[in-house]
């Protein structure tokens, strides 16, 4: 017991080290480690959970393929997350018309409750624990397919920082953009978002 | 409030931490006096707080496995390279063709050999007495500046017919009084050697075809019966073993040389699969009374008379311009 605890706790880079050696065992504890959070940043940033169990598959896939060539000039973390996002931008763009047809065909009004608590979360006069009103199924769902709408670079940096809670640096360095363009695209991505959650409420 | 990016860009980092000190104190600074940026400060603090507080996704409990599976669907598929299985779709496309060529080429062999075999004069036969000449020999071609049409030249026929056969002396009488019925009186010329008989007989094509159709009534008297048919003097002959009277009836009918030997040549091979098919699949068509594989108006079967028929006509020699026919009959005593 006391064995398994410290190995829950080995640091990545020493399970990188043992996986380049041809530790299977520790390669699959990385993947234990990170493929619910690779998976939950997929599916935010898809909308699909099928597309996101295949693309986090794939994602996994190449990190094995490609772990000898890893050098550690990053951490293993923004390494493991740059494949993944890249594959599921890749993806999004391929996609990205049948997606609009999709959320355009599924697009729906918020009942009246639902879009009296939405506004009083949107507005900052009374405004409603957000924490709380996320937990609602309805509002849930509409705060998710707002943030499908938003342009593909836009979505990818709020899942990063909001959801996935990685700091501009970390962004930065999974995009492999400059910190600045971390900090505008973020800040114009929550405008946008919450222009569209607006417009959802009018 | 009308939104400022640079405002925004400015509180966005600040719900995020990502401020310096003192920018941290400058924002707080402006919230605390204007309420306008105190207002947009929480709305883009509760935007946050909803998109961070969406319930977090579980990855699917096989993934590890689908993983596995999906890394060794790979490795198989990698366990030869592609350069390898490129050149082995070569390489097996290549000895296909190949196959194919030498198949060809075989095919082409076996059917030259057949041929052969056909058109190949026979080892040890006599070459056939030069009596077939062209109609007009003296006559010039015109000359058409190689716009001629082509024609069909008869040299007209020659040939030499053994027949073999125990009643010799019956049959020989028949084929003598056939040979003075209807061949041209002047050109018989019996050759009595013992058991051997040779007639030389020449006229015009239709009088042979009529005294070949006539020994039919005695062929049956015949142990066996072989045609020769040469085109010319020294050239190679046909031979067609067991030819019937209709057969060589319409060997003779042809109205020019090619057509005769090329005729001359179908019967050799039908006799000749006949006797050698284990069926004997094609001696019901040889044993038809037409006799023959050929569109052609029917022989005139003559009626057999004596020497004073008057229905007789092949004492008349060959009209001038017509090609003369000739045929040489060896009769033969067989031990049977």
């Amino acid at each position: 017991m006391y064995l398994r605890a410290a190995n829950i706790n080995i640091d990545d880079s020493v399970l990188v080290q043992q996986s380049q050696t041809g530790d299977t065992a520790a390669m699959e504890r990385l993947i234990l480690k990170y493929q619910n959070r690779i998976y939950n940043v997929i599916l935010k940033m898809c909308g699909n959970p099928d597309d996101a169990a295949e693309l986090a598959q794939e994602a996994f896939v190449k990190v094995i393929e490609s772990i000898d060539k890893f050098q550690g000039k990053s951490s293993f973390y923004t390494w493991l997350f740059r494949i993944a996002v890249n594959l599921t931008l890749n993806h999004c763009q391929r996609s990205s018309r049948t997606a609009a047809r999709s959320l355009d065909a599924e697009e729906t009004e918020p009942n009246g409750e639902t879009a009296r608590v939405l506004r009083d979360c949107l507005s900052d006069e009374r405004a409603a624990d957000p924490a709380a009103v996320a937990q609602s199924r309805e509002i849930c769902e509409l705060a998710k397919k707002c943030l499908l709408q938003l342009e593909e670079p836009q979505r990818a940096v709020v899942v990063l920082r909001d959801i996935e809670g990685m700091d501009y640096a970390q962004i930065a360095d999974v995009l492999n953009i400059e910190l600045g363009t971390v900090r505008s695209r973020l800040s114009r991505a929550r405008s946008n978002l919450r222009e569209i959650l607006e417009s959802m409420l009018k | 409030m009308k939104p400022n990016p640079n405002l925004d860009e400015l509180l966005s980092s600040f719900i995020d931490g990502e401020l310096s000190p003192r920018q941290r104190t400058e924002v707080q600074r402006m919230a605390a006096h204007d309420p306008a940026v105190a207002r947009r400060l929480r709305q883009l603090q509760n935007c946050r707080t909803l998109v961070c507080s969406l319930p977090p996704a579980e990855a699917p409990g096989d993934l590890l496995e689908q993983i596995r599976q999906s890394l060794e669907r790979k490795t198989l598929l990698q366990e030869q390279p592609v350069a390898v299985r490129r050149s082995a779709g070569v390489v097996h496309l290549m000895f296909r063709r190949f196959v194919a060529a030498a198949a060809m080429i075989a095919l082409v062999g076996v059917l030259g050999v057949v041929v052969y075999q056909i058109v190949a004069p026979v080892p040890g036969m006599q070459p056939l007495p030069p009596l077939a000449v062209d109609s007009n020999p003296s006559k010039p071609v015109p000359d058409l500046g190689g716009l001629a049409p082509a024609t069909v030249v008869d040299r007209g026929f020659s040939g030499r017919l053994e027949l073999a056969t125990a009643a010799f002396t019956q049959a020989d009488a028949f084929v003598k009084r056939a040979v003075e019925t209807y061949g041209t009186v002047e050109t018989v010329r019996p050759e009595m050697a013992g058991d051997r008989r040779v007639y030389r007989v020449t006229g015009s094509r239709a009088g042979i075809q009529r005294l070949v159709a006539s020994l039919g009534d005695v062929w049956q008297e015949f142990d066996s019966a072989t045609l020769r048919v040469s085109e010319s003097e020294g050239a190679s002959a046909v031979t067609i073993e067991a030819v019937t009277p209709a057969q060589m009836a319409e060997v003779v009918a042809r109205t020019s040389t090619e057509a005769t030997v090329e005729t001359a040549q179908v019967y050799a091979v039908m006799n000749q699969m006949a006797r050698t098919m284990p069926g004997r699949e094609i001696a019901p068509l040889m044993d038809d009374d037409s006799g023959s594989l050929f569109a052609s108006d029917p022989i005139p079967m003559p009626k057999l008379a004596g020497a004073t028929d008057t229905n007789r006509t092949t004492h008349t020699p060959p009209s001038q311009g017509m090609a003369q026919a000739s045929l040489t009959i060896v009769l033969l005593r067989s031990s049977k």
